[in-house]
């Protein structure tokens, strides 16, 4: 079980997901095991929800380009 | 112009004049004056970008201003001669470049209308490559062959971006759209702020330097361009061609919303997407309701809390029943099977005896029909014997006649032959001692005596010589 690549590819697959729980075919196992997995992908989606939550950030270019060059590791 | 038009002060007008100028003069006479000296000046073709078209309507003349960097003039033309240039009202748009002919021209006015000023066009056509829309149609048709309108689209464009960079004019109303529709996504990330002009010479190379900065960064998921709407003159920066190869060969998907619906300019062909409006750029950069997709997730986990606590509840329920009860399990399963054989029993029976019933009917069907064909067999066979006793006692008739008159005619022939009938007609036959007939006369004197039989009786006789 991976980090999914994105938040549309963690919501795309816990709806698989959902799905297939919803068929009533999944065994236990197999019910156990994609449970664990989506439990792990809302975890993740969650979190990227979260960081689009927690309050409007603005940077102007320039400041943003200064600070990346603060940080940069000096040059040789 | 001449300091002064020939004409005299109306009678009757009593008015003082100012030392130093002719006059009073009669302001409409000099109005007509000033017209038809202005109409004596030399026929000339202007150039410039086209402002404020009036073309619509039915009035008599079609209205524009030409503009261009140091100066504007307003234009009439009249409507007949504008539909005889080929122009259509459509290509009377702001920013077109045109070439107007004519020359000035001047409405005196009246009583109680305006004098105006205007250049009187009598030709009019559009200004080859000078024309913004003209160049701007070769640069789309340049840049759509080099293939440069695809890469940004074969982009992966998030869902959801951390981060948003934005270039746009600082402090312009298309800023505040932009933050009014992130508001709506409930979407509050990181925005970084490229701020550039995006009107004037130096519009096209700032935007392009913010947004390669913006993605050198790479600090932001996704870039957006945008500002108000515009004539196509306001808006040219972004179709700078610089700009738009920049945007098409960005690793980093970019939305434009520059201008409005009407307004199409060349960042919109090259960009991942392009919106009619900052608010929709907004909604196309986060392309989901945050609060909605978070009350989505919750109702998802507990849809999975709920899905995984079902599935162990109810495999226990089944574990628990089984540890409970195997024999009741077992005898089930064994009374299904008795149940099972009994049935399997019970249709073979079913099914024998069916079978004899049918097998009788057949044999009977079967034994009806030899009999009946056997039957029509000796018909037929009777039939044919009768044919053939009847062909036999025609035959066997005929065949007895057929004798009868052979007969008749053997009985003829051998009467005809027989020597008796000879000697019923006078003839004798000479016979020996024996009994024999005596053919010649040397046999007859060999005899000596014979027996001469007549057809009534015999005479013995003797040789007499």
């Amino acid at each position: 079980m991976s980090t999914p690549e994105s938040y549309e590819s963690a919501v795309e697959r816990l709806e698989q997901i959902i799905a297939r729980l919803d068929t009533g075919q999944a065994g236990l196992r197999e019910t156990l095991d994609l449970c664990r997995e989506g439990k792990s992908l809302i975890d993740y989606a969650a979190g990227e929800l979260e960081a689009v939550g927690k309050g409007l950030e603005e940077l102007r270019l320039d400041d943003l380009i200064a600070r990346l060059e603060a940080a940069a590791p000096p040059q040789p | 112009m001449s300091a002064e038009p020939h004409q005299e002060p109306l009678p009757g007008v009593e008015a003082a004049g100012i030392e130093g100028f002719p006059g009073p003069f009669a302001v409409g006479r000099y109005a007509r004056e000033f017209r038809d000296r202005l109409r004596a000046m030399s026929r000339v073709c202007i150039v410039g970008e086209v402002v404020n078209a009036k073309t619509g309507g039915s009035g008599a003349n079609v209205y524009f201003e030409l503009r261009d960097a140091e100066g504007a003039m307003r234009c009439a033309m009249w409507r007949n001669e504008f539909e005889r240039s080929g122009m259509r009202p459509e290509d009377l748009r702001d920013g077109v470049q045109v070439v107007a002919a004519g020359g000035p021209d001047y409405y005196t006015g009246g009583a109680n209308a305006s004098p105006s000023f205007s250049f009187r066009v009598a030709d009019l056509r559009l200004a080859g490559e000078g024309d913004l829309l003209v160049k701007l149609d070769r640069l789309r048709r340049e840049l759509a062959a080099e293939g440069l309108f695809e890469p940004q689209k074969l982009l992966r464009r998030p869902l959801l971006p951390r981060a948003i960079g934005v270039v746009t004019a600082e402090g312009s109303a298309a800023r505040r759209d932009f933050l009014a529709g992130l508001e709506r996504r409930s979407w509050r990330g990181r925005i970084v702020w490229g701020y550039a002009p995006v009107q004037d010479k130096r519009a096209a190379p700032a935007i392009r330097t913010a947004i390669a900065d913006l993605a050198a960064t790479g600090g932001v998921d996704v870039i957006v361009v945008t500002r108000g709407g515009g004539s196509i003159a306001d808006l040219w920066a972004f179709c700078d061609e610089a700009l738009c190869r920049t945007v098409a060969m960005l690793p980093v998907p970019v939305i434009s919303a520059v201008g409005h619906d009407v307004d199409s300019t060349l960042i919109d062909d090259v960009a991942s997407v392009c919106c009619s409006t900052p608010t929709h750029a907004a909604e196309a950069a986060v392309g989901v309701d945050c609060a909605v997709a978070g009350e989505r997730l919750r109702h998802a986990a507990r849809r999975l809390d709920s899905c995984g606590r079902a599935a162990v509840m109810r495999r226990a329920r089944e574990l628990g029943g089984l540890s409970r009860a195997p024999r009741e399990h077992i005898d089930r399963h064994r009374r299904q099977l008795h149940q099972m054989a009994r049935e399997i029993r019970a249709s073979g029976r079913r099914g024998i005896g069916a079978q004899v019933v049918w097998q009788e009917r057949v044999a009977a069907l079967v034994l009806s029909r030899k009999r009946d064909a056997a039957a029509a067999a000796a018909a037929a066979e009777h039939s044919r014997v009768a044919a053939r006793a009847a062909r036999l006692e025609r035959a066997a008739g005929a065949l007895a006649e057929r004798r009868t008159a052979a007969l008749a005619k053997h009985t003829a022939a051998l009467f005809a032959h027989d020597p008796e009938r000879t000697l019923e007609r006078g003839y004798a036959l000479l016979l020996d001692e024996s009994g024999e007939p005596l053919g010649s006369a040397a046999a007859v004197r060999d005899a000596g005596a014979f027996t001469a039989r007549m057809s009534d009786a015999d005479v013995r006789a003797k040789v007499d010589e």
